[in-house]
């Protein structure tokens, strides 16, 4: 008995160690559906707050050119203001009928409206990639709300929300999925990525016929979650395919995911709506 | 070879080591599949003889901060603590065991034998961290292209930082 005492006294520190490691790899299993672990990740009080604090230092230095991009995103907006008025104007002389399609229904609110949030925390170390936003719950951020950067172009998805804090999954993460289609044809395929490269995503499913030229520009397809015609990145060069009936494409985001600061996450005033109305035929 | 580090001094070595590893080096990608994992030169500038209970807890509470921070609960602090359980071990395989309990190892102390420690203390480290990591064996060519490369990277910036850092100490011995 003295002996066995003595043996586990001994080796206390493997014992200690063993327990550690459990522990570790409790956590490891449990937690890393990461959608449970809101209290213990970076969209947590404390290490968000922490995170903040560190960015506000390094956005500073990105002011200038911030302020640069503001300037030609708003003169092409003004361009288009303008470009859509003679349209309107031009349509108004020919046939009053026609310019309401364009006026829409006064008592319709717009489908989609866009909260600005500031990125704090851009983790790109692995296969599971994810970004930290300062918004959250309380400025009417949920789950499954689309993010797209200031210039246009998607970023990913909402995942887990806090009061003051927000997950987002990027395009660049293996679990990421999004429709998307090429700017010139109707046919759509699946945006994923396959864990190699943070600069290129993958186009996969589009049928083989599918014209293509290097430079082609991605646009989001069918989506619960995006607008149409979101800007998703641009074709680079043919990728490997699984399957001899269907193209596969790598893709270069549009976003800059290594400069990426200031998000808006799109708010869909429909998305409750189109979801229930869907899953009725589940049940 | 009185060059133990005192315990204040350690509390504030492995605060730095935090703040560094989640503030700076994880935002490092190099080609897309490389970051330095620097936080094990905690478990390296720990005297040789010191308490393994300390070592192993003070390890696992490293890792679980830096869990914390990166959204990986567990990864950090599962890899680090094998190694640190396995620290001893592997010490008295590379170095001699004069003076031993009161022994740094470093560049200063002991070239060579630290390099190679450093390197087999690393990869341990980088092998468990990216193997528990991809446990869905995702790109399993990645995981090894990924402990291959970040090795590389982390390897020579521990030992850089620490002829930097305990340059011309060897004197006091």
């Amino acid at each position: 008995m003295r002996n066995l005492f003595n043996f586990i006294i001994r080796n206390s520190h493997w014992l200690l160690a063993t327990l550690l490691v459990t522990f570790g790899f409790y956590l490891v299993f449990t937690h890393n559906s990461y959608q449970r672990s809101v209290y213990f990740t970076s969209a947590n009080h404390v290490t968000g707050w922490f995170y903040s604090l560190s960015r506000n230092v390094t956005s500073f230095f990105h002011l200038r050119k911030n302020n640069r991009l503001l300037l030609e995103r708003n003169a092409e907006l003004e361009g288009m203001i303008l470009a859509l008025r003679e349209q309107i104007a031009s349509l108004a002389a020919a046939d009053s009928a026609d310019v309401n399609i364009f006026v829409g229904d006064s008592l319709s609110q717009p489908q989609f409206g866009f909260i600005p949030a500031e990125v704090v925390n851009l983790n790109f170390s692995g296969v599971n990639n994810f970004i930290t936003i300062n918004k959250g719950a309380l400025h009417g951020i949920k789950s499954d709300m689309g993010v797209i950067s200031a210039g246009g172009g998607v970023v990913g998805v909402i995942s887990v929300v806090s009061p003051k804090f927000s997950l987002v999954i990027p395009i660049i993460n293996s679990k990421f999925r999004l429709s998307a289609r090429l700017k010139n044809s109707e046919n759509y395929g699946s945006i994923s990525w396959d864990g190699a490269s943070i600069g290129e995503v993958q186009l996969q499913e589009l049928p083989k016929h599918e014209d293509f030229h290097a430079g082609d520009t991605v646009l989001t397809s069918f989506s619960r979650i995006f607008p149409r015609n979101l800007i998703i990145g641009f074709v680079s060069t043919e990728g490997h395919s699984k399957d001899d009936n269907f193209n596969t494409f790598n893709v270069r985001p549009a976003t800059d995911f290594y400069m990426l600061q200031d998000v808006l996450v799109i708010d869909d005033a429909y998305y409750g709506e189109q979801k229930q109305l869907e899953e009725t035929l589940h049940q | 070879m009185k060059l133990k580090l005192s315990y204040i001094y350690e509390v504030a070595f492995f605060a730095a080591l935090i703040l560094f590893q989640v503030l700076l080096l994880n935002r490092i990608s190099l080609f897309g599949i490389a970051t330095p994992v620097f936080y094990v030169y905690f478990l390296l500038k720990l005297t040789a003889g010191r308490n393994l209970h300390y070592v192993i807890i003070s390890a696992f509470l490293m890792g679980l901060i830096i869990d914390i921070f990166l959204n990986t609960p567990g990864m950090n602090a599962t890899a680090i603590t094998v190694v640190a359980a396995f620290r001893k071990n592997i010490s008295s395989f590379f170095f001699e065991k004069i003076g031993y309990d009161d022994f740094v190892p470093g560049m200063n102390t002991a070239a060579g034998p630290f390099v190679r420690f450093t390197c087999l203390m690393v990869f341990l480290h980088l092998t468990l961290l990216f193997f528990i990591e991809s446990f869905t064996l995702f790109n399993l060519k990645n995981t090894l292209l990924r402990i291959a490369v970040s090795s590389a990277v982390t390897i020579p910036l521990i030992i850089a930082t620490d002829s930097l850092m305990f340059r011309g100490k060897s004197g006091e011995q």
